[in-house]
């Protein structure tokens, strides 16, 4: 008989209403075997008491329902945002509120590496910068021989140095849309959206495939999601080739791999037979820590990039209707071949014209074949209204909602995108709870940091970088924004029986906390101390 | 990196069902002599003669010809650098572009990358439903918009000939060349260009322009031309060249042309003489014309 376990903490909140709170768990197998107290697990048989946990408090491990593999890889990188950030191996990066900061930061970083290595940096968002545009001239602070290119938080755009500029062979004499130019006629060093950068990220080694599916990876989105409670994460748009399930397999099953991963096979573009062939091969590879056969289809774009798809009345700054990433006839010839081969879906959904499409197409499918149990996952549903969640309600579709945009893109989307009145009423939990939808909150990482608890914070207290409330009639409680980020989560994954809540034959998988955070003001959710995560019975300390 | 001659690119655009595939189908089977690569999304439609395909695996299909047809995976820009580090490197490469995207913002990357020649962006209108597709609440600016990134309007499905309606709106959005894709004999030359300039002046070598329906002229000489000057003798070339690229001596060094359609695109080279070719519809052009227009900015 295996050896049973028994883990005592100050407190564990269960998310089981059947025992709401305990002190103790026992393990058995990587398996839940009793919740309670000191003697919960004396029936099974002689138990060996663990103490090591008694004065934090355990809660069932965080479930990330939307976030993506390169967020641990990203690191790799020089981190360039503007808020501060923790690195895969715990270390605080700090924020660079302007450019001088981002220039004497990344000076100090470029000590750091060989001289003939170029220097890459990340996470830059100019949107909160005043006044003047980065350019090559800041680089060239930092270095006029050693190539210097920094990509911005939404992949989009990139800003480079000189040396980087001519390695790409650009100059006064080019003509390409993307490569920004100055009154004097010669670039600037900023490079818009991937073909002008695609020159320099050939020439620097830029390689964003090598982000995902490497064995390093792999291991550092593994660290992220512990330090930030997280026991199980998605890779919502995964790109594995058949080659990667190997290294996929084999990472993710050392005892020392502190996380169960769900890759989301992207199938944008794909022919629907065969991606509905290839994601129903996949979900019989899975493992305990491994799981496949779910699929991500795009519709829109973003937003903050003025390319969501928004009914009326559109963008307050007059933009024209965003694009589709994926025709709306796509979309449905998609959904209902998925629907009919039983593929779950996760479909991306920002402006609420594509949201509307999406669940169009699934009724639709559903008629033809019904499957009520296919939770398929609207992804993003930032504006989405009770009329739309009433309608995921009646067909059993699940949302997992942006809480993170209100906080990092709040003040914008009022003032710039879609203007006061639906911005306050954006990434609506209160509404798809009220609506009896099943919902989740993410972060989108690396779009903005993995960690459940700020989503969390986000959703209750719906504060924007300003300090305003947007939109109070929409803020939860911290129990349901809790559930949201552990069960709820679990649910939309398929995961709900065996993840999310601390209860007698799910995986032992718990999130270690420093404080209470059903104790602490829901103003300081976000500050509750991750220590680390336990899963399957064996502690991972941050 | 730029040892090798540069790999030109041409980008496919249009609609689901509006017939990009079958263009490919045909491009693939035709006599270019070309060691053409093609990228598509998946090889769902792709009907290769089976009696052409030499082997299959995978991602990849090679043909008895020398083409190559693959799939680009989920990152189209990463497959674009393995496209540029294939050895050998191909002669040319063609990209399907998926049905609702923009056909520009791939094409850009030829511009941007120095190891890239231009070679355009053929779209597919379907002649049937492209007027209702335009005309969509949902996917109309993005209908439209494919239009006016196009270097070259290849209208499907006519039934022998492109409504007049059709090509009205069409040049209201657009100064690319229109054709009926059912009147081409061949569609290497429209998707290509002419190869290597001939060596006897006059024609076009090879088997790529031989079609009398349509009109080689190639050029070599000795002549410069500053850039500004090079620019201005390009924007007025005569119409109906719907291809036309070179190496043109200048005094800051050589520069490489591609001209596809409306679009314009120069880049330094190495060459010790100036040599063009220019390829148009024998309808719309002759070698004459174009004769006359470059002797007299060389005169």
């Amino acid at each position: 008989m295996a050896p049973i376990t028994v883990f005592q903490a100050r407190k564990i909140i269960t998310m089981d209403p059947n025992c709401p709170e305990a002190t103790h768990v026992a393990v058995r197998d990587g398996r839940i075997l009793a919740v309670g107290g000191a003697g919960c697990a004396d029936q099974w048989g002689d138990v060996v008491h663990d103490h090591s946990l008694a004065d934090a408090v355990l809660m069932p491990g965080m479930v990330e329902g939307h976030a993506h593999m390169m967020a641990g890889a990203m690191w790799k990188f020089a981190y360039a945002g503007f808020h501060d950030r923790m690195d895969p191996q715990g270390k605080w990066w700090r924020g660079k509120p302007d450019i001088a900061t981002v220039v004497c930061d990344l000076t100090d970083h470029a000590q750091s590496l060989p001289e003939d290595q170029p220097l890459i940096g990340w996470g830059l968002d100019p949107i909160f910068f005043t006044g003047e545009r980065l350019s090559r001239a800041h680089l060239d602070q930092i270095s006029t021989t050693r190539p210097i290119a920094i990509m911005f938080s939404n992949f989009h755009l990139m800003c480079v140095n000189s040396a980087a500029l001519a390695q790409a062979g650009y100059d006064h004499a080019t003509n390409v849309e993307g490569v920004v130019k100055g009154p004097d006629g010669a670039p600037t060093g900023e490079l818009q959206e991937m073909a002008a950068m695609f020159p320099v990220m050939r020439r620097l080694g830029m390689d964003f495939r090598g982000l995902s599916q490497t064995e390093a990876a792999i291991e550092s989105y593994g660290a992220v999601c512990m330090r930030a409670g997280v026991t199980t994460v998605t890779d919502l748009y995964s790109q594995m080739e058949d080659a990667d399930l190997a290294i996929l397999r084999q990472v993710t099953a050392r005892a020392s791999y502190p996380t169960r991963l769900v890759p989301v096979l992207g199938v944008a573009g794909a022919d629907p037979e065969t991606a509905a062939a290839r994601a129903q091969a996949l979900a019989r590879q899975g493992t305990d820590k491994l799981r496949l056969g779910a699929v991500k289809l795009m519709t829109d774009g973003s937003i903050q990039g003025w390319t969501a798809r928004v009914k009326w009345p559109g963008y307050v700054g007059g933009q024209p209707n965003g694009i589709w990433n994926m025709a709306p006839d796509e979309i449905r010839r998609m959904v209902a071949t998925m629907q009919a081969a039983g593929v779950q879906m996760h479909i991306h959904v920002n402006g609420d014209e594509a949201s509307e499409v999406a669940i169009d197409a699934i009724e639709q499918a559903a008629r033809h074949s019904p499957w009520p149990g296919a939770r398929h996952v609207l992804q993003h549903c930032q504006m989405m209204g009770p009329d739309q969640f009433a309608r995921c309600a009646e067909l059993g579709i699940c949302t997992n909602i942006f809480a993170n945009h209100i906080w990092y893109f709040g003040d914008q989307h009022a003032a710039l995108t879609i203007g006061e009145d639906r911005a306050k009423r954006m990434d609506a939990l209160r509404a798809a709870l009220d609506a009896g939808v099943h919902a989740a909150i993410h972060s989108d990482a690396p779009v903005t940091p993995l960690g459940p608890l700020f989503t969390a914070w986000c959703a209750v207290n719906r504060q924007t970088m300003s300090g305003r409330v947007l939109g109070a009639a929409q803020c939860v409680s911290v129990a349901e924004a809790l559930h949201a980020i552990t069960l709820g989560a679990a649910y939309t994954l398929k995961m709900d029986g065996e993840v999310g809540s601390i209860e007698a034959g799910k995986f032992a998988d718990f999130a270690i906390l420093g404080e209470d955070p059903l104790a602490v003001p829901a103003q300081a959710l976000k500050d509750v101390p991750v220590l680390g995560t336990v899963l399957a019975g064996q502690v991972h300390l941050a | 990196m730029s040892v090798l001659p540069r790999l030109p690119l041409t980008v496919i655009g249009g609609y689901l069902g509006a017939g990009k595939t079958t263009l490919l189908n045909r491009l693939l089977s035709e006599p270019h002599g070309q060691k053409i690569m093609v990228m598509v999304n998946d090889f769902g439609a792709i009907n290769i003669d089976a009696a052409l395909i030499a082997q299959a695996d995978g991602d990849t299909i090679s043909l008895t010809n020398g083409c190559v047809c693959c799939t680009m995976g989920n990152d189209l820009f990463m497959a674009l650098g393995d496209a540029l580090d294939r050895c050998p490197r191909p002669d040319h490469l063609v990209i399907e572009a998926s049905g609702i995207s923009d056909p520009a913002k791939i094409a850009m990357a030829a511009r941007a990358e120095p190891d890239m020649a231009y070679g355009g962006i053929a779209v597919v209108v379907d002649g049937q439903n492209w007027p209702k597709l335009a005309d969509d609440p949902l996917i109309g600016a993005q209908m439209r918009g494919q239009v006016q990134v196009a270097d070259v309007l290849l209208v499907s499905k006519t039934g022998g000939m492109v409504p007049p309606s059709l090509a009205v709106r069409l040049a209201a959005l657009s100064r690319a060349p229109l054709m009926d894709l059912a009147d081409l004999p061949q569609v290497a030359p429209v998707l290509l260009g002419g190869v290597a300039p001939a060596p006897q002046p006059g024609a076009l070598p090879g088997g790529m322009a031989a079609h009398p329906a349509y009109v080689g002229w190639s050029h070599q000489g000795p002549e410069q031309f500053e850039r500004r000057t090079l620019e201005a003798l390009l924007a007025a070339r005569p119409a109906g060249i719907y291809r036309l690229k070179g190496h043109v001596l200048s005094p800051d060094g050589a520069l490489e042309v591609h001209v596809v359609g409306p679009t314009v695109d120069i880049k330094p080279a190495q060459s010790d003489s100036t040599r063009m070719v220019a390829i148009g519809l024998a309808s719309q052009i002759n070698r004459e014309t174009i004769a006359a227009w470059w002797a007299s900015a060389a005169a």
